[in-house]
């Protein structure tokens, strides 16, 4: 047995890169014409977990509730984390799900996974939904402790705890960098700044070692794909889906255009004496001679 | 369901050690505005609770009191000094179910009263989780980063909560949010399912985190009376085993604050990422500027080498409700186009300059200079005349 055992939760998105994502005339996200990927933040879940693999030789897990089409984000997934096993948990019922209705979905499917889980990872938040809801969600229903905004983590398997470092923004306070210690299991939320640093030779050479068995393992992702439905899942029908979702998108609107806080002088970037009069107003506007 | 089951707005205040965050009153300020018109408007006396869990900070009721809230509720115990979110998940669903808190709020619906009827939290590190797992406890909708809140009767007919059925949801809060792409508006409601095919189930409260700075808080009256409630948490002997070891401010990894100019850029970059924002740099530099960048910019959209990925692409330097909010002498936004996000970033700084392709750019409208043109054209302009009058602009 694994000295620990160790889930990935991840979420298939829309693929913001240059090339891929595709915006309406109007500035907003045309998902029709946008790819999906492996979400970013669920990228750098999968490279928490990957940090365990090597410290630690954990066994992971990775999950994922969609369609079938996100099996390339679970191999994307487990390229990054170098996983043993991957799951899909995909059902008709399950459309339409908001936060507490997808937790509930994930919540059972790490259930399904082997084992008593020490560690369940998530990215911060989607994407393209950014609430980070989902991941506390899971936490709470799992009866786990909850750690978010986690930058860095280290695990004593002798004393069964975790210390990790969370980066805290409050909107007027500076960040707080606060160091907690909690008994497994817990979960985990990574924070987009985590980035993994092995600090023996040792560990560095069993990284490049685990990164070839990931890239090979990912190459056949296939045979370690299980997939699942809601009654596979042994998931209550009326906690999950648009059924299980205590809210709706009501309307989606243009954001208003707001009153103009400034009236703006249009000058034509072409013209020599706009370029003048703008460098002009800078000079002025750093002597705080501008008066508004 | 009755009315009297689900009263009240609940909102969950935010300090360090007993110093209030800012978005604790700016909540309380929205709560008071919206319950003064719902008061009226449905004949009713629900109130503002403000709750407050920490360790020695009975002295912030009166705050609390003077900016809107009816009632204080104050857990007050050494072991909800540190902000766990396990321990305050347990104390904030204890005393929201709590009959005798309940009463003491409002004595003639103590026996109805089931669940605050409104909840509201901080859209931040703290209440961004603290919401999710109290909702997750207290089975109820949960609708983020809200900037906009509205409360009415609502007729609606959908197929899974009403069946298809035409039906009236009163005093239904509206929770709008700006999508990640900044130009949506989403309004999420949290609705009890009324479809007698399917479960039927009670959502309550319905509730929210709310952007900080998003709302005003109101003016302070000291003559405002308020009722304080003593709460006495049970807290897990078990769940003591988390423990916060060291807790410290850090400077942030970008300083905008020391800076009298902040040159921001955004997707306007995008038809030559590395080139553009390496004339970005030199023109900042010319002007001993900062850099910012808008929110897609932090999501890696555009390849660039890894130097200026891992420098400029991070959400340190994202300028508006999603990173900082900042108030230079000056700022230059070049290529962005101004959505509500970034804007609510930057409309402090003293002066805006705005270099943009597109003459009706939402940016015009928080601007006092639109330069209209491409970047690419516009930079190496400007950086040539300030060249020319440097010795007039430069400040140190």
């Amino acid at each position: 047995m694994a000295p620990l055992n160790i889930a990935v939760v991840v979420k298939f998105e829309p693929d913001l890169t240059e090339g891929n994502i595709s915006y309406n005339s109007d500035g907003t996200l045309n998902r029709n014409q946008t790819k999906n990927t492996l979400g970013p933040h669920s990228k750098i879940a999968a490279q928490a977990a990957f940090y365990a693999k090597v410290k630690y030789g954990a066994r992971i897990s990775i999950g994922t509730m969609s369609g079938h089409a996100a099996t390339n984000a679970l191999q994307l997934a487990m390229q990054t984390s170098d996983a043993d096993v991957l799951q899909l948990y995909s059902d008709p019922k399950f459309a339409g799900a908001d936060t507490i209705g997808t937790a509930e979905v994930l919540k059972n499917g790490i259930g399904k996974m082997e084992g008593k889980m020490d560690i369940v990872f998530s990215g911060h938040r989607a994407t393209d939904g950014e609430t980070g809801q989902v991941g506390p969600q899971i936490a709470w229903k799992l009866g786990f402790t909850f750690l978010g905004n986690v930058i860095s983590y280290d695990v004593n398997l002798e004393k069964r705890t975790i210390i990790a470092k969370r980066l805290l923004n409050l909107r007027g306070v500076p960040e707080i960098i606060q160091e907690v210690e909690a008994p497994l299991p817990v979960f985990i939320a990574i924070d987009p700044s985590y980035k993994y640093y092995f600090d023996t030779v040792s560990l560095r050479l069993a990284a490049e070692k685990y990164k070839r068995e990931a890239f090979e393992r990912a190459q056949n992702y296939k045979d370690y794909l299980q997939s699942f439905n809601c009654q596979e899942l042994g998931a209550d029908e009326t906690l999950v889906g648009l059924v299980g979702s205590p809210t709706i998108v009501y309307d989606v609107q243009r954001v208003p255009k707001g009153k103009a806080t400034r009236n703006a002088a249009v000058l034509d970037g072409s013209n020599p004496e706009h370029i003048r009069q703008t460098v002009k107003a800078i000079g002025e506007a750093l002597s705080a001679m501008v008066i508004k | 369901m009755t009315e009297e089951n689900y009263r009240h707005v609940y909102v969950i205040i935010e300090h360090i050690d007993g110093n209030l965050l800012p978005v604790s009153l700016e909540m309380l300020g929205e709560a008071r505005r919206l319950f003064d018109n719902f008061n009226i408007t449905y004949g009713s006396k629900e109130k503002v609770v403000a709750v407050v869990l920490g360790h020695n900070i009975k002295n912030l009721s009166k705050t609390l009191i003077e900016h809107g809230a009816d009632t204080v509720i104050i857990a007050d115990h050494p072991n909800l000094h540190d902000l766990i979110n396990k321990i305050h998940t347990k104390v904030i669903c204890q005393l929201c179910l709590d009959k005798e808190v309940a009463a003491k709020i409002e004595p003639s619906y103590a026996l109805e009263f089931k669940k605050p009827r409104y909840m509201f939290f901080a859209a931040d590190s703290i209440g961004r989780h603290l919401s999710s797992t109290v909702m997750a406890e207290l089975d109820s909708g949960l609708a983020s980063d809200v900037n906009r809140l509205v409360i009415s009767d609502l007729e609606i007919n959908h197929q899974i909560k009403t069946g298809g059925k035409r039906m009236i949801y009163k005093k239904t809060l509206e929770m709008y949010r700006v999508d990640f792409s900044g130009f949506l508006w989403t309004t999420i409601l949290c609705l009890d399912n009324n479809n007698e095919k399917l479960s039927i189930r009670e959502y309550s409260p319905q509730s929210c985190n709310i952007i900080p700075g998003a709302f005003q808080p109101i003016k302070p009256d000291p003559q405002r009376n308020g009722n304080i409630i003593d709460f006495k948490p049970k807290i897990d002997e078990d769940d003591l085993k988390i423990k916060i070891l060291s807790q410290k401010f850090v400077e942030s990894e970008v300083d905008f604050d020391s800076y009298r100019t902040v040159v921001g850029f955004g997707r306007g970059i995008q038809e030559s990422p590395d080139k553009n924002i390496k004339m970005i740099e030199e023109f900042a530099k010319l002007l001993n500027a900062q850099i910012g960048i808008s929110l897609p910019i932090s999501k890696n959209v555009f390849s660039a080498s890894p130097a200026i990925t891992s420098n400029y692409m991070i959400p340190a330097r994202v300028i508006g409700t999603s990173g900082r909010k900042i108030s230079p002498m000056l700022y230059i936004a070049v290529g962005i186009s101004g959505a509500m996000q970034h804007v609510s970033g930057m409309e402090d700084s003293q002066f805006v300059i705005s270099i943009n392709s597109d003459e009706n750019s939402p940016i015009k409208d928080a601007s006092d200079i639109l330069l209209i043109g491409r970047m690419e054209d516009i930079i190496p302009k400007l950086v040539e005349e300030i060249q020319k009058q440097q010795p007039i602009i430069r400040v140190k």
